[in-house]
């Protein structure tokens, strides 16, 4: 048996209530995802996935190194393919990354070629004007009122008018995360997707964005889908947390081994968080801080 | 501290003199030899001396080719419509059109290294057969060029396709592969099309490394462009130094190879500084 399995925490799968179908905006049906080694063998990274992400809920998908929370969140996000099942969004098989759900990567989140008004003015821009359109009156118009919104964007974000217009190397890891995200919504997308997306910042800054987002998600009602391998993050931010864990040889691939609401009363964060870290085999609280 | 110490930093009177240095090293090598050369035989070509290398500048740049018909009021002409008329110049505009020509072919070589970078079929249908085609050494080809495009401008352009190209291609196309997924991906959930990834996301990002590649390939595509001019040719640089190789004019020859290196440098230069204003973000590794 392996350390830190399901089997070996002897955590049961905690299953949520039912509620009404129209709320549903993700399902995950049987998903399978295996890649082929070099030397031919199989590796099962999930092993039948099943999972419902409801409108408005702020999911924290944990787990240990190598247990294919990336690569959950990638399946949704369309960049991936599952070997078997699939992933409905808004009741519509998702083949390929869209406008509808936006996108916090850990790294390369920013256009390193574009600076930051620019940045957020991106999609706007490039969803309503194709290459050839771009070089009309109309667009000049338009384009006016795409940077006056990114502005607002920013400083909600709580950057200033002067990092407009700044490249993004020229900005502090967890400046660029803010635009990134500001850069996300202004696409007023159904569900935000960050995978890792403050896990390269320094304490200080990351619990200044913990704060952020959480605040960002009150204010816009926006579904997130939050992978982190942080234990205490995930608690403090997701209304949900799902633990991804192998429940037999390290062979086998991952399944939803503990998926639980998050109560509102701090008080109850620590007992959460036993059973989290018992599902994940995490041997401290959070390893990091 | 050792010269050869890692941690050491030359300061700035240092630095320009040691930068300099071989190019003085260089002529003052030449001068001598030049003297001792011509104390041994004052009639020696090989090695002009500066008042025979200044006359073969003036020959070249103001007069024109001894084999042109020379104009009816030459005598009544300006320095600068001498220069005009010059061989020099004209040499100089006759490559140049040439160079110019290669230079063009080589963005849409970008672009199909860009297109197969991003779309898996153009990859598919065009990787291998670029990769053989880089294989074929362009200077091998240039007879069967010949034959087929005749001894006009169009073999030595499609010289420089065969010599060039493919490295372009194959560079775009590792570029391309370069930009990290993740802004592909972010690129389309900010709805972007595959278009408006292909050229609003990946080629501006690589589009500096790009001009890089152009500008080290410079000299291959100008070898290239040399290697047709000398064979078949009436007018351009190494038409120029290849008919004065059988004369001994070694008086015209070094200032042209000098000329043709200062040019180069000069459009090195500004593309290098062109890339740097353009593209104030990027930084070079």
């Amino acid at each position: 048996m392996v350390p830190g399995s399901l089997a070996d925490t002897g955590a049961a799968p905690v299953l949520l209530d039912a509620e009404p179908a129209t709320d549903l905006l993700i399902r995950l049906e049987k998903i399978h995802v295996s890649y082929e080694l070099a030397d031919g063998a199989c590796k099962k990274v999930l092993d039948g996935i099943d999972l419902d992400i409801r409108r408005g809920e702020f999911v924290s998908v944990i787990g240990r190194t190598g247990c294919g929370k990336s690569t959950l969140l990638r399946l949704v996000l369309g960049a991936e393919r599952p070997t078997e099942g699939r992933v409905l969004a808004d009741g519509r098989e998702v083949v390929r990354p869209d406008r509808d759900r936006g996108y916090v990567p850990q790294k390369y989140s920013l256009f390193p070629d574009k600076t930051v008004i620019d940045n957020i003015t991106f999609g706007p821009e490039v969803e309503e004007f194709s290459l050839l359109t771009r070089f009309t009156p109309l667009f000049y118009r338009r384009r006016k009122e795409f940077r006056a919104e990114a502005m607002r964007q920013l400083r909600r974000m709580g950057l200033h008018g002067s990092d407009a217009k700044k490249y993004p190397d020229q900005l502090s890891g967890g400046m660029q995360q803010r635009v990134a995200i500001a850069q996300a919504l202004v696409m007023k997308p159904k569900i935000l997707l960050m995978d890792e997306a403050f896990s390269a910042l320094d304490p200080g800054t990351r619990t200044g964005m913990q704060k952020l987002i959480r605040q960002v998600w009150r204010e816009t009602n926006t579904t997130v889908l939050f992978v982190t391998h942080n234990i205490a993050e995930a608690i403090q931010l997701g209304t949900r947390v799902v633990v991804l864990a192998k429940d037999g040889a390290e062979s086998s691939g991952s399944k939803v081994a503990l998926d639980l609401r998050v109560p509102d009363r701090a008080e109850e964060f620590a007992e959460i968080a036993e059973r989290v870290e018992a599902a994940t085999g995490h041997s401290h609280l959070d390893e990091e801080e | 501290m050792s010269v050869l110490s890692i941690s050491v930093r030359p300061n700035r009177m240092t630095c320009w003199v040691l930068s300099w240095f071989l190019f003085a090293a260089g002529i003052c090598l030449y001068l001598y030899t030049a003297q001792k050369r011509h104390k041994e035989n004052p009639d020696d070509r090989v090695v002009p001396t500066l008042a025979q290398l200044g006359a073969g500048i003036y020959q070249a740049a103001m007069n024109p080719d001894a084999d042109e018909e020379p104009a009816a009021d030459s005598a009544g002409q300006s320095a600068l419509e001498r220069f005009r008329n010059g061989m020099l110049w004209k040499d100089t505009v006759a490559s140049a059109r040439r160079f110019l020509y290669g230079l063009a072919l080589l963005f849409p070589a970008v672009l199909l290294g860009l297109h197969m970078g991003i779309f898996p079929y153009f990859g598919v249908f065009f990787l291998r057969f670029i990769l053989f085609f880089d294989k074929i050494i362009a200077l091998s080809v240039l007879p069967i060029l010949f034959i087929a495009f005749g001894i006009d401008e169009l073999s030595k352009v499609m010289l420089i396709v065969i010599g060039v190209t493919p490295t372009i291609i194959l560079d775009t196309f590792n570029l391309t592969k370069s930009v990290p997924p993740e802004q592909v991906v972010k690129g389309f959930t900010l709805g972007a099309r595959d278009f408006d990834v292909a050229y609003r996301v990946v080629l501006k990002q690589i589009w500096p490394r790009v001009l890089n590649s152009i500008r080290l390939n410079l000299k291959p595509l100008m070898l290239f462009l040399f290697a047709g001019e000398m064979i078949a040719s009436t007018d351009g640089l190494a038409y120029r130094i290849a008919l004065l190789r059988r004369h001994m004019g070694m008086n015209i020859i070094i200032p042209y190879v000098l000329w043709v290196a200062l040019l180069l440098f000069l459009v090195d230069l500004t593309m290098r500084l062109l890339n740097k204003r353009l593209h104030p973000w990027f930084r070079e590794a």
